[in-house]
């Protein structure tokens, strides 16, 4: 099966500290679902970083949509990032936008016209349940609200890969649950996801969902399925 | 490039507009105003040193130097007949004597020309054509078997120092004007600078999520001419008052030297452009310096 992304032998050092990652291997496939867990400073957020290109590893290879990732140019960069969905552990949402403009921010960097992003963006807020917010402005907006834009943002673009780092730190279990569902429907449409958390409890929410984890910048793959292409995914009802 | 100032609504909202409110229009609309006041005074002093220099250069002085009054006279009426009918001289005029003795009359005194002191005879001829050495040296040689004494004297010749002047004063001019558009484009930069700095954070989600570099330029650029434009039409306006309050002034002092110094009307249009011009220079500026900024991020 054709990847979507390969490190091999990565490492990732800032200025000349020590190296935040230390010989990451591994490959995730299309329509696979990841969780990556680890404790706090083991380098779950600096893996992710090279996952949506900020940054550039300090050795070793990535490719990505079979394209090196490394040696990208960066005017190519761009057109990476649209395939790529974040959620930031901080949301990071534009903070004078409305919800209904953060959640349009990536169609509309993605050039798509306002009459065809009326009905998408609306959708992403009925589901994520913010529909009467959609002209809030996010310091308005309680914490786990924030964090539904966020991820509502991440996803609205369709991206064949989206990245999410604590993407349920903020909301109730219930809501968790329902985002999770989220992630899983997009799955099942193709999209690779990687979800970095300290909850255990989701790892039981989606069935053949891998484990990758890292422990103090290096990669633990117990179970050895990290270099093999997935089963399709059931979710739990 | 000048397209992407009509940047659509929802694009326009990725940074906050804060055209007005800061001090930016402020700073381009006094640098404005003094870069068209150094341009107003520039085209003035073009155009005063091109008109008065263009007419005098046509002047030529002659001076009957006699002392016998009546010989001066005969001198005087017999170089004038000739010098009309001298091909290239368009108008020949006799200085009446007592216009010569009321010019000179503050050097010497009412009683010392009174004393019949021998003044000479003045004839101001204008030529088709500015005056050289050789038509002076033809028009003298015409002169001299009636007028012996007669000297010629190019006004061009004791205005130059006043037209080098003039000449300086225009280079001065231009020179203050360049060092107000790199003042100008200099603080353009900085602004931007900071305004990026301001919302690093979003354009770091822009970029993240896919957006260009360009796109995020577009948007400083459009930023920043909005702040141009308000501040370039109001140190214009504000140009255009002293520049025509001066005008009337010069207008009002009614003096042969500065008989020039008025604005042309090709002046105007040049003062009209120059706030397009710092327009323009402003998005150039910000959409470089956002681009050479956004280049060191990954």
């Amino acid at each position: 099966m054709q990847s979507v992304v390969e490190f091999d032998n990565v490492g990732l050092r800032y200025g000349t500290g020590t190296e935040a990652l230390t010989d990451i291997s591994f490959t995730l496939y299309p329509g696979s679902f990841y969780f990556l867990t680890g404790a706090s400073g083991a380098g779950k957020t600096s893996l992710l970083k090279l996952l949506y290109l900020a940054h550039r590893p300090s050795r070793g290879s990535i490719r990505m949509f079979d394209q090196d990732a490394v040696t990208l140019p960066r005017e190519r960069m761009p057109g990476f990032r649209r395939r790529i969905g974040v959620v930031f552990q901080d949301f990071r949402l534009v903070p004078h936008l409305s919800t209904f403009d953060n959640i349009a921010l990536p169609l509309r960097i993605a050039g798509i016209q306002e009459k065809d992003l009326q009905n998408p963006v609306s959708e992403m807020l009925n589901w994520i349940g913010l529909t009467d917010r959609e002209h809030a402005r996010p310091a308005t907006l309680s914490g786990g609200e924030q964090q539904r834009v966020a991820i509502a943002r991440a996803v609205i673009g369709r991206p064949e890969i989206l990245v999410a780092d604590e993407p349920t730190g903020n909301v109730d279990p219930d809501m968790a649950r329902r985002l999770l569902q989220l992630f899983a429907a997009l799955n099942k449409l193709g999209t690779t996801i990687v979800v970095a958390t300290h909850d255990i409890h989701l790892l039981q929410e989606i069935e053949n969902a891998q484990m990758m984890r890292l422990d103090a910048g290096r990669l633990a793959d117990p179970t050895g399925s990290l270099r093999h292409p997935p089963k399709p995914l059931v979710l739990k009802s | 490039m000048l397209l992407d100032f009509a940047l659509p609504e929802h694009e326009r909202k990725l940074i906050p507009d804060g055209r007005v409110s800061g001090s930016m229009p402020w700073v381009i609309a006094i640098m404005t105003f003094l870069t068209l006041l150094a341009a107003a005074a520039g085209l003035i002093m073009a155009n005063a040193a091109m008109q008065g220099g263009a007419d005098l250069a046509r002047q030529v002085t002659v001076q009957i130097i006699e002392p016998d009054p009546t010989a001066r006279k005969v001198q005087s009426d017999g170089a004038a007949r000739i010098l009309r009918s001298a091909p290239g001289v368009t108008d020949v005029e006799i200085v009446p004597d007592a216009q010569i003795r009321e010019m000179l009359s503050p050097w010497l005194g009412e009683d010392v020309i009174d004393a019949d002191i021998p003044v000479p005879s003045l004839i101001d001829i204008r030529l088709d054509s500015p005056a050289n050495e050789e038509k002076l040296t033809e028009l003298r040689n015409a002169l001299s078997p009636i007028a012996p004494s007669a000297k010629l004297d190019s006004q061009a010749d004791w205005m130059a120092p006043f037209f080098s002047l003039m000449n300086s004063l225009l280079l001065l001019a231009v020179g203050i004007l360049l060092l107000l558009l790199i003042a100008t484009s200099a603080t353009v930069m900085l602004a931007v600078r900071s305004a990026l700095n301001n919302h690093r954070e979003t354009i770091e989600i822009m970029h993240m999520m896919g957006g260009t570099d360009v796109q995020a330029a577009r948007l400083f650029q459009r930023r920043m001419a909005l702040d141009a434009l308000f501040g370039a039409v109001i140190g214009f306006i504000l140009a255009v008052i002293v520049v025509l309050l001066l005008s009337f002034q010069f207008s009002a002092a009614n003096s042969s030297l500065l008989s020039g110094a008025a604005m042309p009307w090709y002046g105007w249009i040049a003062l009209a452009i120059i706030p397009l011009a710092i327009t323009g220079l402003a998005m150039l500026i910000a959409r470089r310096t956002v681009l050479s900024a956004l280049k060191k991020m990954l």
